[in-house]
């Protein structure tokens, strides 16, 4: 018996503990402590993936990011930064914890291959933060200096590529992805106050809290002063278009609004917004006195496709095997990242570091999730507040969340043979944008979910339920209703987007433990993952 | 040849106390505990107490800047 339990103990300690209770399991909910979720020590993942995860994660990305901020503008730029605004300090010092959360229980190259793509948008996020504090007149004494000469502010959902006839002369920064968007994914308690802030002058609660956030961090002149004009967009929906209302006025910047029309999938529509971008085109070159470059526009795009032509192979590998090593998270928030943003040189060293993981799980027929019992698609907004839901709903249940609708959006090449090809594609590339195509952007992209369930072999739905966009709450009936027809298994993850008061982690944890215990009479895999208490966590 | 031997054995001693003192942060979350119940508090702390402008009281002057009309 001793003898067993020795060998045993041997084992975990080499290979980690096994994933399920029957093994004699790992029980990750006991790691944390209760109500802070920080870890009573982090979790033993067997000799080689601890180490791994000590060096190549940890310890790897605690050095580079002190490298980005010495090589992008340097730590006084980034301490004076993280001085003058709440959403820098509050949030990014913990981001080690946002990779824990996203990563729990993940082993070999499921661990690696999603890694990656977390130091990719670490990297993004400071690239972006140090430019605006670079070029942020208030941290300048009021100089315009030659940086905020250079910088273009813009809505988070104008994507990035609009700007690529500029690059290398004008760096273009969106306003609410740093500051609100990723904030959110890293410590959900800072939007609070910028939620708080909003409806504190009198706004109503019940628009979507997105929209309140982003107008909250100019309530409460949280914005760094980082550009000469500005780009807004109503994002699709009407709460968007107050809050680019409240962007003007406080911003009080020379504004083009680049809109993203309520109905598409209309040649004349189309036409539109082809009209809009030529015009946002020429409103740069007036407020920049920097000619719009057709080189540098294809250049860009070019790169881009790369991206997208990579992403493809990435689904083909979910979609058709079991060898995929990109956990649901990583995939999703990698992804959403990096087409909104646009092309930037760190997704091409970091894709070219997941072919080679992707390609070795391929080649050697590594199921990095060995416990899936239900290949999930994730559909419409996810709370962002706890985007790392399907880490945990893996590590509990087995469900393995193959793919999401963020990261279908933007399921598209662009051309670039001529200028009218390039230049409608790009406007579909627009139309396409966030929240549009597959939250508000009607019955027929919402409802592509069926062949895409099919596409990527998927056998359950993971619905969210956005409860302040009034947009998709119209939508729920029918869902309810052709999930019967179709006799398809679907859970509802309701939320309230950013905001982690409405509905809390614990009870979205509540929901599918329901379901999944009281519908389809499943035990859990780790019982311990369960119930437990993190309401005071990041 | 012996003091090239110190040097290297005094070299792997202080990378491996530092590589130790490094894996006991990382191991029992001594990073996190630090960030969650000093840090955070103490920036917040000077978040709330920050001066800031009355941003109601700009003035929203919307014809402050030149139309822009290149339908024309």
């Amino acid at each position: 018996m001793a003898k067993k339990s020795v060998s045993k103990a041997l084992r975990d300690f080499w290979y980690g503990k096994p994933h399920t209770a029957e093994e004699g399991g790992r029980r990750l909910g006991e790691l944390h402590e209760d109500k802070t979720h920080l870890y009573k020590h982090r979790e033993w993942r067997g000799v080689a993936d601890t180490m791994y995860y000590f060096y190549n994660i940890w310890l790897y990305n605690y050095i580079f990011m002190v490298k980005d901020i010495m090589v992008m503008h340097g730590p006084i730029t980034f301490a004076k930064g993280l001085w003058r605004y709440r959403w820098v300090g509050q949030t990014y010092l913990p981001v080690l914890h946002w990779f824990d959360r996203g990563l729990e229980g993940m082993r070999g190259e499921a661990m690696k291959a999603s890694a990656w793509h977390y130091r990719a948008m670490v990297s993004t996020t400071i690239r972006q933060f140090q430019r605006m504090f670079a070029a942020d007149t208030r941290l300048h004494g009021g100089k315009q200096n030659e940086l905020y000469k250079h910088t273009i502010a813009h809505n988070e959902t104008v994507w990035g590529g609009v700007f690529y006839p500029w690059d290398g002369e004008i760096t273009n920064v969106p306003l609410e992805m740093i500051p609100y968007f990723v904030t959110c994914h890293v410590n959900s308690h800072t939007v609070l106050n910028y939620i708080d802030a909003v409806q504190s002058i009198g706004l109503p609660g019940d628009p979507c809290p997105m929209c309140q956030a982003e107008s909250g961090i100019f309530v409460l002149d949280d914005v760094p002063d980082y550009a000469p004009a500005v780009i807004t967009c109503n994002e699709a929906c009407d709460a968007s278009v107050s809050t680019s209302t409240l962007q003007d006025w406080f911003f009080d910047k020379p504004l083009f609004s680049l809109p993203m029309p309520m109905l598409f999938d209309d040649p004349l529509v189309k036409k539109y917004v082809m009209r809009e971008i030529e015009e946002l085109w020429k409103f740069v070159e007036q407020q920049y006195g920097i000619p719009f470059s057709w080189e540098k526009l294809t250049k860009k795009l070019e790169l881009q496709n790369e991206l997208q032509r990579f992403e493809w192979e990435k689904w083909e590998v979910a979609a058709k095997s079991d060898y995929y090593p990109i956990n649901g998270v990583a995939q999703a928030l990698y992804r959403i990242y990096q087409t909104q943003y646009g092309d930037w040189e760190i997704w091409h060293v970091t894709d070219k570091k997941v072919r080679k993981i992707l390609e070795k799980c391929v080649s050697k027929k590594i199921n990095s999730f060995p416990q899936t019992r239900h290949r999930v698609i994730a559909w419409s907004c996810a709370p962002l507040y706890y985007s790392n839901w399907c880490t945990w709903a893996y590590n509990c249940w087995g469900l393995n969340v193959i793919i999401n609708m963020d990261s279908l959006m933007f399921d598209m090449e662009i051309r670039t043979d001529s200028y009218e090809h390039t230049l409608e594609d790009m406007a579909q590339y627009h139309m396409w944008a966030p929240m549009r195509r597959m939250a508000v952007g009607g019955m027929h992209h919402m409802f592509e979910l069926w062949d895409y369930m099919k596409r990527f072999n998927c056998d359950m739905v993971a619905m969210y339920d956005q409860l302040q966009c009034k947009g998709v709450q119209g939508l729920h009936g029918l869902f309810e209703d052709e999930f019967r027809k179709r006799d398809i298994k679907a859970f509802w993850i309701p939320h309230a987007l950013p905001d982690s008061r409405t509905v809390s982690r614990a009870e979205i944890r509540r929901l599918i433990n329901d379901y999944m215990s009281t519908v389809m009479h499943e035990e859990p895999l780790d019982p311990s993952l369960l119930d437990f208490d993190d309401s005071m966590t990041w | 040849m012996n003091k090239i031997c110190k040097f290297f054995l005094k070299l792997f001693g202080i990378l491996f106390v530092v590589n130790a003192a490094l894996f006991a942060v990382f191991f029992f979350d001594l990073d996190g505990k630090l960030l969650f119940n000093v840090v955070e508090p103490f920036l917040k702390k000077h978040y709330d107490n920050m001066d800031r402008k009355d941003t109601l009281k700009a003035p929203y002057e919307i014809d402050k800047f030149p139309k822009y009309d290149f339908n024309s």
